[in-house]
């Protein structure tokens, strides 16, 4: 029998999980399992009063350990730890039993969520009864943020971490800054020419003093943990025009969090040879006409255009190339670009051929019905294919609301081109250990409640490499990200996770298969002692090595075999 | 089917980063899998020791999944590589001793991804129910 | 019929009603087939009168449907799913019944006697049985086999095949319909047969390649046979590879302007584009041009789906007639080919034009037998005057 005292906390997570899993019924099982004295269920756990209630248990019943059975630990384990600390135990005492995800929110029937539930809460129980306690080690936050990419998500967050006062290294991949938003012409649903917005932003981060700018830069490597970044920047050739230069080819720079502001790259609608681009040369793309209007030439040769065509979702909600997202900005790009046409040719027929408009956020709809109303018509008929016929090209379809075959002749037809994930962004979610969604972008540690953290402490996503979004959903959520990337450098030091691996010098056998083992050079053999040694500051916690130890001699705090084994145990009593 | 069908009981070990938030995304979406698996959560596929799947399948467990990133996208750069040589392993070695090794499942499933992790569950407790009960729990029973 | 279980089983929940089905279906512009009309019918009325809907006898399952459906929700096989269930009710156009019949008692569409399967051999050499074994299996196909017209081809490819030094064999007579055309025309359980019985034959020949004639065939036994370890070819495939390895190269000059017409069970269907093109390419003299409407845009010719056996509701504006059109603007003198039913229908579209002083229709098979100087040409003749075709844009 254990000597430990456990308390076991059920959480009703207000009926998310008392809807289906008997609450009172797993706090009584749990008050029978072995180490537990005593088990409470309560509507919230993670409240105040929650959390306060674990506090008073534990200097009341002197317990040494908690369980908590609620959600997911990777939401409320850092809650709990902290609870428990100013309790005045060791934060690594606590366990979880996540009876939320995996039981009453995926399996209907009542009493088996029920059943499965105490299983989880005995294998937590078991665990948490062979926990140690671990030092918590400090790591000074250095006072630095690096931005990767200086388009105008990354532009916006640099600037935000520089006002903060603290030194931002903008790292761009091209020889001038603004990405993608130099080739625009006018924002919407303003109008506003965007190299004036951009010209003021890009001058206010040249001339800040906090700002480095890395032209021509890509980063090569990133070491560390939050607080504690190790960036590589390698240079080619000489910097020139805006911003400070770098004459050195590569440099390390040390800071204490990252901003991914990589972008994307636009759909190549070669890959929809049905449409003909890159074939008729009176198909273009609204990136192209966009940057037509910036020059003030719509290429025509002065005969303007009589009848144009803008199709929509050119590559975006379309399984045929692996895109089954919106782009979320076509359909107001399209709407802007028609106006602007509009103004231009008055005398032009412009229709929007499209299946569906979707004209969000604020100004938004006002100006798809604006549009409307200055004569540019809306067909409801997704094009199928573009055929040459004459000097123009015809348009083959359905108006699907007539249920009428379309044939029509345009002199000039705008593809609506989407969004896709970088072509780098799998190079960079390695260096990163950032994770992808499915389309391609980089995934947010959660949709809702931490849309621009990543997995990885420390990282930060600013702009489109995290989704398709248009330029003021780029700034606010570049913003986010540097306000986020501030909160450590603001702390001053973060708590590093102390669950690393470590070794027994009575059991090593010097082999060096865990050496070998480890991609980040964590352990090492000590010559004159004759045993392998963790450097706790590299050691990132995986635990490969203690699989390959032969004498089991190196081992994973806090995931440790006894523990892992007790928990198969009680998962299968 | 019979009255009364065989319930499998699975043991999965999942790895932090991908296959537990993948879980994890099941449960936000409310996607409803059977019952039958058990998660252990662990950082990394590649920290699954073969011993642990011993102790699962002696313990009684009619199938053991070890979920960790895809290929290339370890948070540890290589840990699943390296689940996947261990687990070959492994189940080599069952098979050659004359064990069905096609109770032991390895799957890759992305943080993304809750309606692949709810399917591989319905998938394997169907493939685990037809197979019946792990021999291995009647020998140890008796 | 009651809707739901289709609506299930063909998840057209998925649909988004964009149009780019109907939009992009070339029957849809001369005729009342509208899938997408018909798959919203389906998913907002409990109950439909499938024999309303004849118009879906009109469907070539081209696929560019299919290929264009930015859900994935396949339209064209809904198609012949309806068909499927017009054939099990046993009310369906006369026309499609007896070709069923025929394939169900002879083999064969056309309802021929299965001892003259072999008739295409001609006074050409009989090619050896793969009933006792052969590494190269040729599947001929139904209409290669019977029809005088196209009987050239499997002719011509006998020949290539032993001067490539292949060991290649036929299943003579006991060669039955691959069921490519039965399965479109909804007749399921039938095909289901065929596959069981072919399936058989050929594995039991032990050959490790299968080459056929047809793209129709090269459809059903690559995608719907589980063949398991069997490779299956498409000819223009397999001479591709003849002429990348050195097994077999040209050396008489074609001086002819050729455009290619992509058949759409080779492209479409398998993205196959580049083969055909790279034998028509190997042959000296030869010039390709391209259509327009090349590769995946390629123009169906109508004969698909079953279409050679049920004439559909507008039988007067034919696509093949737009095809050839659109050749003869290429100023091209040859319209090549890869597939016998292209070669049928678009052969009649250039007499129908009067374009035959113009432009003639070549299977690529026969192409490549004026490059070998194969004495199968029955058909061919000398080679046409160069024309220069009417002037193009662009």
């Amino acid at each position: 029998m254990s000597l430990s005292r456990v308390g076991v906390y059920v959480c009703h997570c207000g009926t998310n999980i008392a809807a289906n899993v008997d609450v009172a019924r797993l706090a009584e099982f749990a008050r029978s399992l072995p180490g537990a004295v005593l088990a409470r269920d309560y509507p919230y756990m993670c409240s105040d009063r929650g959390q306060a209630l674990i506090r008073e248990d534990v200097s009341e019943q002197a317990l040494d350990r908690v369980v908590v059975a609620a959600c997911s630990p990777r939401m409320h384990e850092p809650t709990f730890r902290d609870a428990v600390r100013q309790a005045g135990l060791n934060p690594y005492m606590v366990e979880m039993a996540n009876i939320r995800e995996q039981c009453a929110w995926v399996h209907d029937d009542r009493a088996r969520a029920t059943e499965k539930a105490t299983r989880l809460v005995a294998s937590a129980v078991a665990r948490a009864v062979l926990l140690e306690p671990l030092e918590e080690r400090q790591v000074d936050v250095e006072p630095g943020v690096v931005v990767i990419g200086g388009g105008i998500a990354g532009l916006a967050a640099t600037l935000t971490v520089a006002e903060a006062g603290y030194s931002a290294y903008l790292v761009e991949r091209s020889g001038s800054l603004g990405g993608r938003v130099r080739e625009l012409d006018r924002t919407y649903p303003t109008l506003d020419k965007v190299q004036v917005v951009l010209r003021e932003l890009v001058s206010r981060v040249a001339a800040h003093p906090n700002v480095t700018i890395l032209l021509r830069s890509s980063v090569t490597s990133v070491d560390g943990c939050v607080g504690d970044f190790t960036v590589e920047v390698k240079t080619r050739g000489a910097n020139l025009g805006e911003g400070v230069d770098a004459s050195r080819d590569s440099q390390t720079l040390v800071v204490g969090s990252v901003i991914v502001a990589t972008g994307f790259d636009p759909f190549d609608p070669r890959r929809k040879p049905e449409l003909g681009y890159g074939q008729y040369p009176s198909v273009i793309t609204t990136l192209e006409l966009e940057q037509r209007l910036a020059a003030g030439d719509l290429g025509d040769n002065g005969a303007a255009p009589r009848r144009v065509a803008f199709l929509q979702c050119v590559g975006s909600r379309d399984v045929q190339v692996g895109n089954p997202y919106c782009s979320r900005v076509c359909c107001m790009v399209v709407a802007k670009q028609a106006r602007q046409l509009r103004g231009l040719m008055p005398d032009a027929e412009i229709t929007v051929y499209y299946s569906d408009v979707r004209t969000f956020g604020k100004g938004a709809e006002e100006f798809y019905d604006e549009t409307r109303a200055q004569g540019v018509l809306y067909r409801r008929a997704s094009v199928s294919e573009i055929v040459r016929s004459q000097n123009r090209v015809r348009l083959v379809g359905e108006d699907t609301l007539l249920s009428r075959a379309i044939g029509v002749e345009v002199d000039l037809v705008v593809l609506a081109t989407g969004m896709e994930a970088g072509a780098d962004s799998a190079s960079l979610s390695a260096m990163l250990r950032l994770q992808r969604s499915p389309d391609g972008f980089f995934l947010e540690a959660h949709p809702k409640l931490r849309p621009v953290d990543t997995a990885t402490a420390g990282v930060y996503l600013a702009g489109c490499c995290q989704g398709p979004k248009g330029i003021a959903d780029t700034i606010a959520h570049a913003k986010a990200a540097a306000s986020s990337a501030l909160i450590p450098l603001l702390r001053g030091s973060v708590q590093a996770d102390a669950a690393t691996a470590i070794v027994n010098p009575a059991l090593c056998a010097n082999c060096g298969l865990c050496v070998e083992e480890c991609p980040y050079g964590a352990p090492a053999l000590d010559p004159f002692r004759g045993v392998a040694t963790v450097n706790a500051l590299l050691c990132q916690g995986c635990g490969a090595c203690a699989v390959v130890c032969p004498a089991k001699a190196i081992s994973l705090q806090h995931a440790t075999a006894c523990q892992v084994l007790a928990q198969v145990d009680a998962l299968m009593a | 089917m019979s009255e009364c069908q065989f319930d499998p009981t699975i043991i999965a070990f999942l790895c932090n980063w991908c296959t537990y938030t993948g879980a994890d995304l099941a449960g936000t979406s409310r996607i409803q899998y059977p019952p039958n698996v058990r998660i252990i959560r662990l950082m990394c596929s590649g920290s699954v020791d073969p011993t642990y799947v011993l102790k699962a399948l002696l313990d009684g467990a009619d199938g053991v999944l070890i979920g960790g990133c895809h290929p290339g996208d370890c948070h540890y750069e290589s840990g699943n590589y390296k689940a996947r040589r261990r687990i070959i392993a492994l189940k080599e070695i069952l098979q050659a001793a004359g064990y069905d090794e096609d109770r032991i499942w390895v799957r890759w499933i992305s943080a993304s991804e809750g309606q692949r992790f709810a399917d591989t569950v319905t998938q394997m407790t169907q493939a685990m129910r037809d197979k019946g009960p792990n021999p291995l729990r009647r020998e140890w029973e008796v | 019929m009651r809707t739901q279980p289709l609506v299930e089983q063909m998840e057209l929940m998925g649909c988004i009603q964009c149009g780019r089905c109907t939009g992009g279906c070339p029957l849809a512009r001369k005729t009342a087939l509208n899938i997408r009309s018909l798959i919203y019918d389906m998913l907002v009325a409990p109950e439909m009168d499938v024999h309303a809907h004849q118009e879906l006898w009109d469907c070539t399952c081209c696929f560019t449907c299919v290929e264009r459906c930015p859900k994935d929700v396949r339209p064209a096989e809904l198609i012949i799913a309806l068909r499927g269930e017009m054939v099990e009710s046993g009310r369906i156009p006369e026309t499609v019944g007896a070709a069923l019949m025929g394939v169900f008692r002879q083999g064969n569409p056309s309802g021929i006697a299965r001892e003259d399967r072999s008739a295409w051999v001609g006074d050409g050499p009989q090619p050896k049985a793969a009933q006792e074994g052969c590494e190269l299996l040729y599947f001929v196909g139904c209409s290669p086999s019977y029809d005088p017209r196209l009987q050239t081809v499997p002719r011509t490819l006998a020949r290539v095949f032993s001067q490539a030094g292949t060991d290649f064999g036929t299943l003579g007579t006991e060669e039955n319909c691959c069921g490519s055309e039965v399965q479109r025309m909804g007749e399921a359980g039938l095909f289901e047969m065929l596959v069981e019985e072919n399936g058989e034959l050929i594995r039991r020949t032990g050959a490790s390649r299968l080459v056929t004639t047809s793209p129709h065939c090269y459809t059903a036994l690559k995608n719907e046979y589980a063949l398991g370890k069997v490779e299956v070819l498409h000819y223009t495939q397999l001479l591709a590879d003849l002429l990348a390895h050195g097994q077999l190269a040209f050396d008489r000059e074609v001086p002819r302007i050729v455009t290619y017409h992509d058949p759409c069970f080779l492209g479409k269907h398998n993205q196959i584009y580049e083969e055909p093109r790279a034998v028509l390419n190997a042959i000296p003299g030869l010039q390709l041009v391209e259509m327009d409407r090349n590769r995946e845009r390629s123009l169906c010719c109508e004969g698909g789906g079953g279409r050679m056996w049920a004439e559909g509701t507008n039988p007067e504006e034919r696509l093949s007639a737009q095809r050839v059109e659109e050749a003869a603007a290429t100023g091209a003198d040859v319209l090549a080919v890869a597939c016998p039913f292209c070669l049928l229908t678009l052969e009649d579209a250039v007499k129908v034009a009067g374009l035959e002083d113009q432009l003639r229709v070549m299977d690529v098979a026969e192409l490549v037998a004026d490059a070998l100087d194969l004495p199968v040409t029955n058909q061919i003749g000398a080679p046409l005057a160069r024309s220069t075709g009417p002037e193009r844009e662009c």
